[in-house]
């Protein structure tokens, strides 16, 4: 929820999100004895996870590392939620999905009446436009997530328990960022009311000219909320051991419980323990301090997870992780402007046998940067095989011969012969991408291309790519399982300028799509422009498309109702039956 | 003595100057920058994924609010004069990580890295100082080489390595459970407990990160003990107390001990520092919420006031160490002279 509908917010400009897988699952846990237990799921018991470091601090609007947002998730609700199966919007602390104006640019959320914090005290629009007023307050240390809220000009209280939000410009993900507002209670994070006195408008405005209360406010909130976050959602937090674990608690007197369309916690506890490095925390997991993994190494996969005992005791999950792997290559670049020799790359590319012998078969080639199950995802697109036959036929026709001997195919270009060399740069301490660089550079190098391979220092590689200084790179990105927006990507708008069209990608029918996609409000039509364009990158091969690479995780067989969906587990389903239960049912209603 | 001792304190203020410039200067060079990462990791972007150039302007602009409430945007020197400034009120700053005062975080972490150090040096002597007296008083013995080898042995294994298979085989994956595989106390433990299953329950855990910590210094120890024990036993007066009549034993633990202590003040100074400075290796692996993983930690997540702080912290203990060293030296042993009686 929270989790969702933040990671939507995040792949609006970044292509960020996570899984969306409906049918790849859980290689072992069909063959498995059956443990499924009858009856309704009762509460009680802890989950004991795995964090790999500590979170930076608990505060939804200040903290940006990854390990903050799984704690708050199940701390912290916001206006809407996705259903975890189809990722459909699904009001949560809204009544529904909001009122959207004519032009689109007004939004109007009602709030449910019967929703409340932690500590009692019920959700009201005040709260809601609080929250707003924090998030683009300017001294709140939180600048990179007011970046998202820049359209956002203002919000108003029609009535109690009804907010309208103004918006700059229309854009079809604006719904998707309004509902992702996580809703603070006023009387915990601002209990001086400081904020009460400015509009967000004026929040937009010059700090200088804002009154002393708000700068106040900011600090205060900086400070002193870092610690000890207070939401509407299911579990309370309870207590931060730094370095050791945080742990949460149900909170008996949720204001979801029994209401249906919410989700409906079991467990007692959740206590995320922190430990460093993998290796320990597997062994963590076999001798019983741990439940769950999320992510387990691939050769842990492979090598340390393979033991009847391990079975005994553990189901592991097999997902899509929502990332996918790349080559880009550079299109200004005077060997790779053709796309004749950029399509040859990727026949030359033996995508299946990285996947095999790489990730040891934990992926899925790919040919599109839409996450295989969005409905945007164009199905028909014919991958390209490993054909080295059909690459030196393409080389050929785009004037690539050896025509002086030297073992490596040349070619006349604006007046001046050169060779078919280049290099392809990846970070290091990545074996992964250096595997996927090494296989290609060994194709290559039979056919009389003089590839090589560079390794950069991650800062140092970044500022490469960002200043288009390579002829080809292996990178990722991450995908949305949400509704994408590839502007950021593809547009030629975005090449200039540190932009993230790096390879320098420029095509107006493309351009033209993703413009007009922003702007679509009807999901049909804009699936069917998205289709288009897959067709048009497919064809150009500005990119060779590698694999989307796949997650395994480790639960503990107590743990029923366990189900992989489209963004992996959801521990908040998870329960235990009575008598299987470790630690216990310990909490009742206040 | 004062005048020497005024001498010392006044000469480790530039060495700290030193100190301090160079790391903060080293801290400050390296790669990386503090606003980008957490602009990296306030757009999501874990790979660096960059924002649309439209946005651009948007994020600089708040990647340069973010740098100026740290006092980033100043040129280096006037910053590093702040910093001063800073530290003469004995303050570090706020952590750039969640705005608390780096004071409370090392206050939070120190008693951790305390116990598992006090513990392992007091392992090291122990085992290393009995080591030592025995390797001098059976030289050249097959005895002597047998612990001279076993120490160096030690002293050449990977912490890394060593610590890996400890955890792989004695912490309850696929082999024996006889420690837990990190951290500082059970699941289950509650303040309630007595204090005598605490005690047991930090002793089960404490365990395998002291020996670990402890092991490689055996082999330093225990030769330095060895040859200056070796050297005393050379002494004229040694020949004296045994033709006195005197016991062997008491001639070595009387006479020889004593004397061939003496150097091993020295070693002090390294003694104090080396009670804060956390083993990264160790506390990564056995997720031990000590100094190193803060350091650690600090350094990835390039919170400059964090990473200053430790090393100066550092710093500080050594100069203190070496000026302690210096003077117990010259009390136990009165032929070194203080600087005044040279003149």
């Amino acid at each position: 929820m929270y989790c969702r509908v933040w990671r939507t917010l995040l792949a609006l400009l970044l292509l960020l999100g996570c899984g969306d897988q409906t049918e790849v699952i859980v290689g072992e846990a069909q063959t498995a004895a059956n443990t499924k237990v009858s009856g309704p799921p009762v509460t009680g018991d802890w989950l004991v996870l795995h964090t790999l470091s500590d979170p930076e601090q608990l505060n939804p609007l200040t903290s940006s590392d990854a390990g903050s947002s799984e704690v708050l998730a199940y701390v912290f609700e916001a206006l809407l939620t996705r259903d975890p199966r189809t990722l459909a919007f699904k009001p949560l602390i809204a009544e529904a999905r909001p009122e959207i104006s004519q032009d689109k640019l007004t939004y109007t959320f009602k709030i449910r009446k019967d929703a409340k914090f932690q500590d009692g005290r019920p959700i009201t629009g005040e709260d809601v436009l609080f929250s707003v007023k924090a998030i683009k307050c300017p001294f709140v240390n939180a600048p990179f997530l007011r970046v998202y809220y820049d359209s956002l000009v203002d919000a108003q209280l029609v009535d109690p328990y009804t907010v309208r939000f103004s918006i700059k410009e229309p854009y079809f993900l604006n719904e998707s960022v309004l509902g992702a507002i996580a809703v603070l209670p006023r009387h915990y994070y601002d209990p001086g009311n400081l904020l009460a006195h400015v509009s967000v408008r004026d929040l937009t405005q010059d700090p200088a000219k804002l009154p002393e209360a708000v700068k106040q406010f900011g600090e205060q909130f900086n400070r002193n909320y870092s610690r000890d976050p207070l939401g509407s959602g299911p579990y309370q937090f309870n207590v931060w051991k730094t370095g050791r674990e945080v742990e949460l608690v149900r909170d008996p007197d949720y204001w979801g419980n029994g209401k249906t369309g919410i989700d409906q916690p079991y467990l007692d506890r959740l206590k995320f323990r922190v430990i460093n490095n993998f290796d320990a925390a597997l062994i963590r997991l076999k001798s019983g301090s741990l439940d769950y993994m999320e992510v387990l190494q691939p050769v842990q996969h492979v090598r340390g997870t393979e033991s009847q005992r391990f079975k005994q005791d553990f189901r592991k999950y097999e997902y899509y992780a929502p990332t996918y792997t790349y080559i880009g290559w550079n299109n200004d670049h005077p060997i790779f402007r053709d796309k004749r020799v950029r399509q040859a790359m990727t026949y030359l590319t033996h995508r299946k046998q990285i996947v095999e012998s790489v990730l040891f078969g934990l992926g899925e080639v790919v040919d599109s940067h839409i996450y295989l199950f969005r409905p945007e995802y164009d199905k028909t697109l014919k991958t390209y095989p490993f054909d080295p036959q059909k690459a030196l036929a393409l080389l050929h026709e785009a004037g690539w011969r050896d025509t002086d001997g030297d073992g490596v195919l040349d070619k006349v270009i604006d007046g001046e012969k050169i060779p078919l060399r280049f290099e392809i740069k990846i970070n290091s301490g990545n074996a992964v991408r250096k595997s996927v660089a090494l296989v290609l550079l060994d194709e290559l190098n039979k056919h009389g291309i003089a590839a090589s391979v560079r390794e950069l220092d991650w800062t140092i590689f970044l500022n490469d790519v960002k200043n288009h200084q390579f002829d080809a790179v292996v990178l990722g990105w991450q995908m949305s399982t949400t509704e994408p927006d590839a502007y950021q990507v593809w547009h030629s708008s975005q090449a200039a300028n540190k932009g993230s069209n790096a390879i320098s990608y420029k095509n107006d029918r493309v351009d033209e799509i993703l413009e007009q996609y922003r702007r679509e409000f009807d999901e049909q039509k804009r699936i069917q422009l998205y289709k288009e364009f897959q067709q048009i990158l497919h064809e150009e091969q500005p990119y060779t498309f590698l694999y989307v690479s796949k997650r395994v995780s480790a639960v503990h067989r107590r743990f029923q109702n366990v189900e992989v969906f489209p963004d992996g587990l959801r521990p908040i389903d998870w329960w235990v039956p009575a008598s299987r239960q470790k630690y216990g049912s310990t909490i009742t209603s206040r | 003595m004062t005048a020497y001792l005024a001498q010392r304190l006044l000469l480790t203020i530039p060495t700290f100057i030193g100190i301090t410039l160079i790391a903060f200067l080293v801290m400050r060079l390296a790669p990386g920058d503090p606003a980008e990462l957490r602009a990296a990791g306030g757009l999501g972007a874990a790979a660096g994924a960059g924002i649309s150039v439209e946005k651009r302007g948007a994020v600089d602009e708040a990647m340069a609010q973010w740098r100026s409430q740290y006092g980033l945007d100043q040129p280096l020197h006037v910053q590093y004069g702040v910093w001063l400034k800073n530290l003469a009120t004995l303050s570090f700053g706020e952590s750039f990580k969640d705005n608390q005062p780096v004071w409370n975080k090392i206050a939070e972490r120190l008693p951790v890295t305390l116990t598992l150090n006090v513990w392992s040096i007091i392992v090291v002597y122990l085992v290393a100082i009995p080591l030592g007296i025995y390797s001098a008083t059976h030289p050249n013995t097959f005895g002597d080489r047998v612990t001279t080898l076993a120490a160096f042995v030690l002293f050449a294994v990977p912490l890394v390595w060593a610590a890996t298979m400890a955890l792989v085989f004695l912490c309850g994956g696929d082999f024996y459970y006889l420690f837990p595989p990190g951290g500082l106390e059970s699941l289950d433990f509650s303040n309630h407990w007595p204090l005598w299953k605490k005690i047991k329950d930090h002793a089960w855990h404490l365990f395998l990160p002291v020996v670990l910590l402890s092991y490689d210094g055996f082999a330093g120890l225990s030769r330095y003990m060895r040859s200056s024990m070796l050297e005393v036993l050379g002494q004229d007066y040694v020949q004296v107390a045994r033709a006195k009549g005197l016991q062997e034993k008491t001639v070595i633990l009387k006479h020889v001990l004593r004397n061939s202590l003496i150097p091993q003040v020295t070693i002090l100074a390294s003694i104090l520092p080396g009670l804060i400075g956390g083993s990264i290796i160790i506390e990564t692996i056995f997720s031990i919420p000590g100094l190193g993983q803060l350091g650690y930690e600090s350094v990835l997540a390039r919170d400059y006031p964090t990473v200053l702080a430790l090393l100066t912290v550092t710093a500080v203990l050594t100069l203190i160490g070496i000026l302690i060293s210096d003077v117990l030296l010259s009390i136990v042993d009165p032929r070194i002279a203080f600087g005044r009686r040279l003149q």
